[in-house]
Parts: C-alpha cells; sequence; structure tokens
C-alpha cells in the first residue's frame, strides 16, 4: 500500500469512527494521517491538507470536551422520572419500607434534583420520614454546589424549630460529615452558639460586572400560581441587590415568594442586554412609609450569570 | 427481580442491555421497537443527550402472550455505556432477571468490552448475584462494518476474551439491520423464563 492509500484507508476508518460516534477513535486516526503527512514531503497541496486536519482535529476535540465535560444531569421527562423512582425498591433499607422516600432518592441518584427536592419537601410533613427526607434535601443541594444554600436551609430548619433537638442534632452530625467529606469550609456554629444571621449564597459576581437591570423574570415557586413565570419592574438596585415592589392588593403573589427562596432560572432585562442567571431572595418586607405604604419590597440578590 | 403472581398467572420479568459505549445497546431496542410492533405493550422512553449517547437509560415494554399458562410481560432496559455513569448502571440494574452483553466487534473497542464485561460481573456481585448464574446472553454486535474495511475482530477471538470462562450463547448481530437482534432476545427471553421456572415453578 503506497502513502496515498494508505491515507485514503485511515480517512475513511476515521470518518466511519466518527459517525459511529467513537470520537476519540476518529481523532486518532486523524492524528495518524496527519503525522504521516507531516512526515513527507512529496505530498501534493501538503500545507492546505495540513490546514484542513488540523481545522478536524480541533473540532473533534471542542466535541469529545463538551460530551465529556458536561457534569450537570438534564432534566428527565414526567414519564422517565416515574421510571426512575420505580427503579429503588421500597425493599431496600434506605427506603424505610416507603415507596415515596424511595422513589425520591432514586430522582435523586440520577441527577433530578429539583424533582427529587420537591418530593422530599413534601416528606417533611411525614413524622417517619422527615429526618431522612432533610438529610436528602441538604445532600441535594451540595450535589448541585449550593452548599451555602444548604447552610442557609439548615439554619432556617433550626430557627423555625422544625425539627426537635434530638433531630436537629443527628441532621446536624449528617451535614458536617457531608461538609467534611466534600472538603468544604464552612461553619454550621459558631464558637458553640448558634449563628443567628442567616448564611446568604455568596454571589460569583463582581460588583461592577452587573449592567443596570430594568425588570426580571422568574416562575413562582409555591401557591396557586406555581411554576408561572412572571415578570417584575426593578425599582431599585445596588450591586448584586435588585429591588421590587409588590402592590398590596397582589396578597397571593407576595404569599408566594420566601426569604430564602431560590431561583436557579431567572432572566434579567437591561436596556443593551438580556441575560439569564440565579438569584436567592434576601428579604420580603411590608412597606412602612412613604407612598408605597403597605406595599411590599422584594430583594433579590443575584448569585450568579449564565449567560 | 420478576414479579410473579402465581394466582392471576402472570410474570413480569427485567432484561438489560448492557455493553460499553456505542455498541449499539440502544440500536437494539429502536430494532425491537420496530420489528415487534404488536410485542409492544406501551411507550419506548429514551433518554439521550448530544450525539445520541445514551444519558440514563432506555426502556420499552412488551408482551409476549400466553406462555405456558402465564401472561408473560417483559421490560427492556438499556444502560449508558461511558465508564462516567456507573452509578446509573447500578440502578437500572437493580432487580435484573437477564441480561444481553452487547460487544463491539470494531477492533478498536477491544479493551472497552473487556472492562464493560468486569464492570457488570462487579456491579452484579454488589447485588448479590453471579454473572455465572444470572441468564446471559453475548452479542458481537456491528459484524457488518468489515465489508467497509474496517477491522473487526474474529468470533473466535471474541469468544476467547469474553467467553471462555462464562460459556454462555453468543449471536453476531448487525443491529442497525436487525440481523442478529430477535435471535438475541428470544435467547435471553428463553433463558430467563427457565430460570424463573427453576425458583418459582410457575409454568403449568
Amino acid at each position: 500500500m503506497n502513502l496515498g492509500e494508505k491515507i485514503k484507508a485511515y480517512f475513511q476508518e476515521a470518518e466511519i469512527y466518527q459517525t459511529q460516534g467513537l470520537l476519540v477513535e476518529s481523532l486518532e486516526k486523524f492524528r495518524i494521517i496527519e503525522g504521516l503527512i507531516k512526515s513527507s514531503q512529496n505530498i501534493r497541496n501538503r500545507d492546505g491538507l495540513l490546514e484542513k486536519l488540523s481545522v478536524r482535529i480541533e473540532s473533534l476535540k471542542k466535541t469529545i470536551q463538551r460530551l465529556d465535560g458536561s457534569n450537570k444531569p438534564p432534566e428527565a421527562s414526567p414519564d422517565a422520572q416515574s421510571l426512575m423512582k420505580e427503579m429503588y425498591s421500597f425493599d431496600d433499607p434506605a427506603a424505610k419500607g416507603s415507596a415515596s422516600l424511595g422513589g425520591a432518592i432514586a430522582l435523586a441518584k440520577f441527577g433530578q434534583y429539583d424533582k427529587a427536592i420537591e418530593e422530599f419537601n413534601r416528606l417533611l410533613d411525614q413524622d417517619a420520614l422527615r429526618l431522612d427526607a432533610a438529610k436528602n434535601i441538604l445532600w441535594c443541594w451540595l450535589e448541585q454546589n449550593y452548599a451555602d444554600y444548604a447552610v442557609s436551609l439548615y439554619q432556617k430548619w433550626r430557627k423555625a424549630g422544625m425539627f426537635p433537638p434530638s433531630e436537629i442534632s443527628v441532621i446536624q452530625n449528617y451535614f458536617n460529615d457531608l461538609i467534611k467529606l466534600k472538603g468544604l469550609n464552612l461553619e454550621l456554629e459558631i464558637d458553640g452558639l448558634e449563628s443567628q444571621q442567616t448564611v446568604e449564597p455568596d454571589s460569583e459576581l463582581d460588583e461592577d460586572e452587573l449592567l443596570d437591570i430594568n425588570s426580571t423574570r422568574f416562575a413562582l415557586p409555591r401557591g396557586s400560581r406555581e411554576g408561572e413565570k412572571i415578570e417584575m419592574e426593578v425599582s431599585f438596585q445596588s450591586g448584586q441587590y435588585i429591588r421590587m415592589i409588590i402592590p398590596r392588593k397582589e396578597k397571593e403573589l407576595i404569599e408566594s415568594i420566601k426569604p430564602g427562596d431560590l431561583f436557579k432560572d431567572m432572566v434579567f432585562y437591561s436596556s443593551m442586554a438580556i441575560f439569564s442567571g440565579e438569584g436567592y431572595v434576601s428579604s420580603r418586607s411590608e412597606i412602612s412609609a412613604g407612598p408605597k405604604k403597605g406595599d411590599t419590597s422584594l430583594e433579590i440578590k443575584i448569585i450568579k450569570v449564565v449567560s | 427481580m420478576a414479579v410473579i403472581n402465581l394466582k392471576n398467572r402472570q410474570i413480569e420479568c427485567k432484561i438489560v442491555y448492557y455493553g460499553p459505549g456505542r455498541s449499539g445497546k440502544t440500536t437494539n431496542l429502536d430494532y425491537i421497537h420496530k420489528a415487534f410492533k404488536k410485542q409492544v405493550v406501551g411507550k419506548m422512553i429514551s433518554i439521550d443527550t448530544e450525539g445520541d449517547r445514551t444519558l440514563f437509560f432506555d426502556f420499552l415494554p412488551l408482551g409476549l402472550g400466553k406462555i405456558k399458562g402465564c401472561d408473560v410481560k417483559v421490560q427492556l432496559y438499556t444502560v449508558p455505556g461511558q465508564v462516567k455513569y456507573k452509578a446509573t448502571r447500578q440502578l437500572v440494574l437493580k432487580g435484573v432477571d437477564g441480561v444481553v452483553f452487547v460487544a463491539d466487534s470494531l477492533a478498536v473497542r477491544r479493551e472497552k468490552n473487556m472492562i464493560s464485561l468486569k464492570d457488570l460481573h462487579e456491579n452484579l456481585l454488589q447485588m448479590g448475584l453471579s454473572i455465572r448464574k444470572i441468564p446471559l446472553v453475548l452479542q458481537y454486535n456491528k459484524r457488518d462494518l468489515e465489508q467497509k474495511g474496517l477491522p473487526i475482530m474474529s468470533i473466535e477471538k471474541m469468544e476467547y476474551e469474553l467467553n471462555r470462562q462464562l460459556k454462555v450463547p453468543f449471536f453476531s448481530a448487525s443491529a442497525l439491520s436487525g440481523d442478529g437482534v430477535g435471535a438475541t432476545l428470544q435467547q435471553v427471553l428463553k433463558l430467563t423464563l427457565q430460570s424463573l421456572q427453576k425458583e418459582f415453578n410457575w409454568a403449568q
């Protein structure tokens, strides 16, 4: 086989591997072809061929990186999530004989964290299962790298007296072990005393990075309008904090948003760009004086901009 | 674990298609879905991502009708083949009654086949099952690629590397065209139902 025939054969192989989705194998073959062409001076249009190969190789490398790099599993369809729930038998000790707990654990193991947290939150109302539900909620947030949010949630439970002392102690020990396992440097308590201030999630942004935001859109997390996307005008912005006014007549809207809520799918509108990101409700309070007296001021801290 | 209701004469069992990434597991189920329409009793669910790589699993429910007086239903699943989805494979394998190991006949995938078979062995062990005892069929897929000039391993070589100790039934296949897909499925069903008969004595 002469050089030309060899290159042709390797090229054919590389192409078929690529159509098969065997991208690493395809890349290897293209590299071999590149090596063969580089080592020979007698190839017509050598530089042109090398340039085209280089583009092909780069494109393959980027695709491989993109396919291998994504760690966050996408949201599966409701049918698929139902199947996932069935895969975890309620005979399994971790499920404690509960199909609901087992199903929620299965969703979490499949990386369907939002759906899993929704199911675990429902189980917080059940005495026999709430401890396991709480532990799994914290695990889900940590898996998604929302450690600060998990801490604020734990502190919220503690302040609200949601669990008796014996249970909160179990949750604290479990949480501390998880944090250590993840190699995180977080404090749940300071000097042995409960921290009086809720920890807000850190923002990934510099204050200077953010454009002036005119309005924002996000989905309501609870209530009869749960899931409905609403847009609110921003009345005031200071760095990463944006403030909106909700008229007093919108009682349902006011009640459906609480401090501590995390919105992972927000859209921000500025005069120069539209971008999406994540925000955390840092406060909600009734305005006590002035022309807007009786209305509610809602403050959101922007913690991430994704596009 | 098979669901067996002797009173109502109903059996439901689970078959998992295992193997390295891109070996043809989903293609097997796609073909079965198209070719055995009468036996398909529900929706096929496929969860994949860019490049058609299975992300979580594929699922296809079949109804085989009455066999020896029992109404037999089968759930076919595939696992994601990429190495990083080990935890998902463990979840999907839960309750498995029979396995089809889809091996890639391409010479460049030789090592991937062996790594994946070892992965199956380890996952079954963790579940208290033995790869030597579970109903298992090997499928040597992509035999057609030899005609396109690609180096593929001979059946003898694949048998030596994957099956010399297991000694389970094997089939050549080309899942894209359907060659060998039906025969593989038939054999794994036969082995699975025989195994369930030994355990539960379900047949009339």
